[in-house]
């Protein structure tokens, strides 16, 4: 808190005599000042240090995703090298976009969009798979689209697009401080420490994605198929899960 | 404003140039200023001097005017009634109508005069007062006062025994009111609009105010000054000491009138001796210095620092700013250098990645040498199945074939 002192310089003409209060006001802001100054100091020390422990959990992030990615192979492979069926995982991570405007909404829809945080059109959130999360999904089909977003989506939606809520206001995420003050209780430091968080859908999820205020995407470059239809339809349509197919829509959105 | 009081000389009417005693500063005069509240009490007391005009009763309604109704192909208005003369059938009572009344007509009956509550209008002659006695207030009413010695001017007692106008102009002149006195002579024009036609031709700013104790012919005398104008100290009239609501009346205080406001009004601690249950009014606050409060200790001392507010700039994209992405993300610009360089040729890191390459090659030609030999592999299956199947039919035709040629035969 010292760092933010507000430091006001006192201008006084050489010679002059100097009023009672004014030596009282100067006498205390060069107190706060070296309060100020040591606090910065101690203020660089520890960012040096988070951001040196910030590199090395963003290198074992990396190596985390490769494997996971190398794994995966491994076991396809495995599989059909002896003749079994390999099961994909099912997905963990689902990011949601509206699709419908707020005009003529039933009540249930609006009130689970509102649940949802997806107040406005094209607003994308990120949400974790579960049985609740997917029967919300199941009342709100027509008026979203949602799939399972890969790592470079979600990064890129994060670093672009990133914004935290901060005593209930919408700051960008233009530095890891404000992540850090924000969900540093729960270990979270920085922009990699969020995208881990968010992609391996970890323990504090909640938190973090609670923490990300709503995505505002763009209309996506090249237009939607036909909002008032299902995306499985054979007409072609938008709604509904499009699964692994939300990345080329979020790539045209983002 | 706690403070000794000041203390007021007071003047020789004859010779003002010399001081003929020193007294100190009635408490009234100390009392705080409230502009709003004298310009409120002066609206509402200035009122009270008005005369009701209105218009007649009956005006515009003396006809036994009455609607023809509809089926004449005239409007509906009511007419006047009989024959004989242009008056007749033409259109009366409405406010449209030519001689017809008024719309809403003025009534004498509308409330004219304002009552004020008594401790208002007094707290409004103390605070008046206490204008007068200050300059700056004085000069921005707009009355020449360059040349007086002090305000608030007191003059010895005799000025109040003055009968001829010639003397009171000369101690007027004495005492440094020539500039303000003459300021009033020029100032006199015709009134614009139609005031001058009714008996207000003339209008003239305002000079001094005299106020006395005793009148010995003071008022005679000066009643004639264009401007002056005089007042018994125990008939103070807000009208007169903050005219048109505006404090601040350049005014000349008798010695016996000086001495007896003290009396008339007390002090904060007494009330007010001569009216009664009146007590001069109190300032909000006892020091209005607000600078000084503000930095004072006391306050200080309990104040949190002054801090700087937090400003997020401009969001900046990551994604394209390389100084961004390596602040987010601390070491991104190196392991992108390391990334680059891996397709730049000669470099460990170009060699590493052909290593790797070549070791995953390897690897595979092995994978395939194993498992997708012989009549295993995949390819091998699907034609065999196709091989089946045209083995099949060869020896369908062949066996049509051998049918025809038997029953040829």
């Amino acid at each position: 808190m010292a760092e933010r002192y507000a430091i006001s310089k006192v201008n006084v003409p050489e010679g002059a005599a100097v009023p009672e209060l004014v030596k009282m006001k100067m006498e205390k802001e060069e107190k706060l000042a070296e309060e100020k100054k040591q606090a910065l100091a101690a203020k660089q020390k520890a960012r040096e240090e988070e951001r040196a422990k910030l590199k090395e959990r963003t290198v074992a992030y990396e190596k985390e995703y490769a494997d996971t990615a190398a794994e995966l192979v491994k076991l396809r492979r495995e599989a059909k090298l002896n003749g079994n069926f390999f099961v994909e995982p099912e997905a963990k991570l689902i990011f949601v976009v509206r699709i419908a405007g707020i005009m003529k909404m039933s009540p249930k829809p609006r009130k689970v969009l509102q649940l949802l945080r997806l107040k406005q059109l094209h607003n994308g959130v990120f949400l974790k798979v579960n049985k609740p999360i997917l029967n919300m999904l199941k009342l709100v089909q027509p008026y979203v689209t949602y799939g399972y977003p890969s790592l470079k989506t979600v990064r890129e939606l994060i670093y672009k697009r990133g914004f935290g809520k901060v005593s209930k206001q919408r700051i960008p995420l233009s530095s890891n401080d404000i992540i850090s003050d924000a969900l540093g209780k729960h270990g979270i430091h920085g922009m990699e420490d969020i995208i881990h968080e968010i992609y391996t859908v970890g323990p504090n999820f909640k938190q973090v994605s609670n923490f990300l205020w709503p995505f505002k995407l763009s209309s996506p470059k090249g237009g939607f198929v036909n909002k008032r239809h299902g995306y499985c339809e054979a007409r072609g349509g938008d709604w509904g899960n499009r699964e692994e197919l939300i990345n080329e829509l979020l790539g045209r959105m983002n | 404003m706690a403070t000794a009081r000041p203390v007021v000389s007071i003047y020789n009417f004859e010779n003002p140039s010399e001081k003929t005693g020193t007294m100190p500063m009635p408490v009234v005069l100390q009392s705080p200023l409230r502009p709003d509240l004298v310009r409120e009490v002066h609206r509402d007391m200035a009122k009270n001097k008005r005369q009701a005009y209105a218009v007649k009763p009956k005006a515009g309604y003396d006809t036994a005017a009455e609607s023809w109704c509809t089926g004449r192909a005239v409007a509906r208005i009511p007419r006047a009634p009989g024959g004989g003369t242009h008056r007749a059938g033409q259109a009366a009572f409405g406010n449209q109508a030519r001689g017809g009344g008024m719309f809403n007509p003025t009534t004498i009956w509308r409330r004219w005069h304002r009552r004020v509550n008594v401790t208002k209008k007094r707290h409004a002659v103390a605070c008046a007062l206490a204008a007068s006695a200050l300059p700056p207030l004085v000069m921005a009413r707009g009355h020449k006062i360059n040349q007086v010695a002090e305000l608030p001017l007191v003059v010895s007692d005799g000025i109040q025994s003055l009968t001829k106008t010639k003397q009171a102009k000369e101690a007027l002149k004495k005492l440094g009111c020539g500039e303000e006195l003459q300021k009033v002579i020029d100032s006199k024009s015709i009134r614009a609009g139609q005031g001058k036609a009714r008996n207000r031709r003339y209008v003239k700013r305002l000079g001094p105010l005299v106020i006395y104790n005793e009148d010995n012919g003071i008022t005679r005398a000066m009643r004639n000054i264009p401007g002056v104008e005089c007042a018994h100290v125990d008939r103070l009239n807000l009208l007169r000491l903050a005219p048109g609501g505006s404090f601040g009346r350049f005014v000349i205080f008798t010695e016996g009138a000086f001495k007896k406001l003290s009396d008339i009004y007390g002090t904060l601690k007494s009330g007010a001796p001569k009216k009664k249950g009146y007590t001069l009014p109190r300032a909000a606050m006892a020091n209005a210095d607000l600078a000084r409060i503000i930095n004072s200790t006391e306050v200080q001392s309990v104040l949190r620092p002054k801090m700087e507010r937090y400003t997020h700039g401009i969001k900046r994209n990551a994604l394209k700013s390389k100084e961004l992405m390596e602040e987010l993300n601390p070491g991104s610009t190196e392991r992108r250098a390391v990334h680059l360089k891996s397709s730049q040729k000669g470099t460990p890191e170009y060699d590493e990645v052909q290593k790797k390459k070549k070791a995953r090659i390897e690897e595979s030609k092995k994978y395939n040498k194993e498992h997708k030999k012989g009549d295993e592999t995949f390819y091998k299956t699907l034609m065999k199945a196709f091989e089946a199947k045209a083995a099949a039919d060869a020896a369908k035709k062949a066996a049509e074939k051998a049918d025809d040629e038997e029953d040829e035969e």
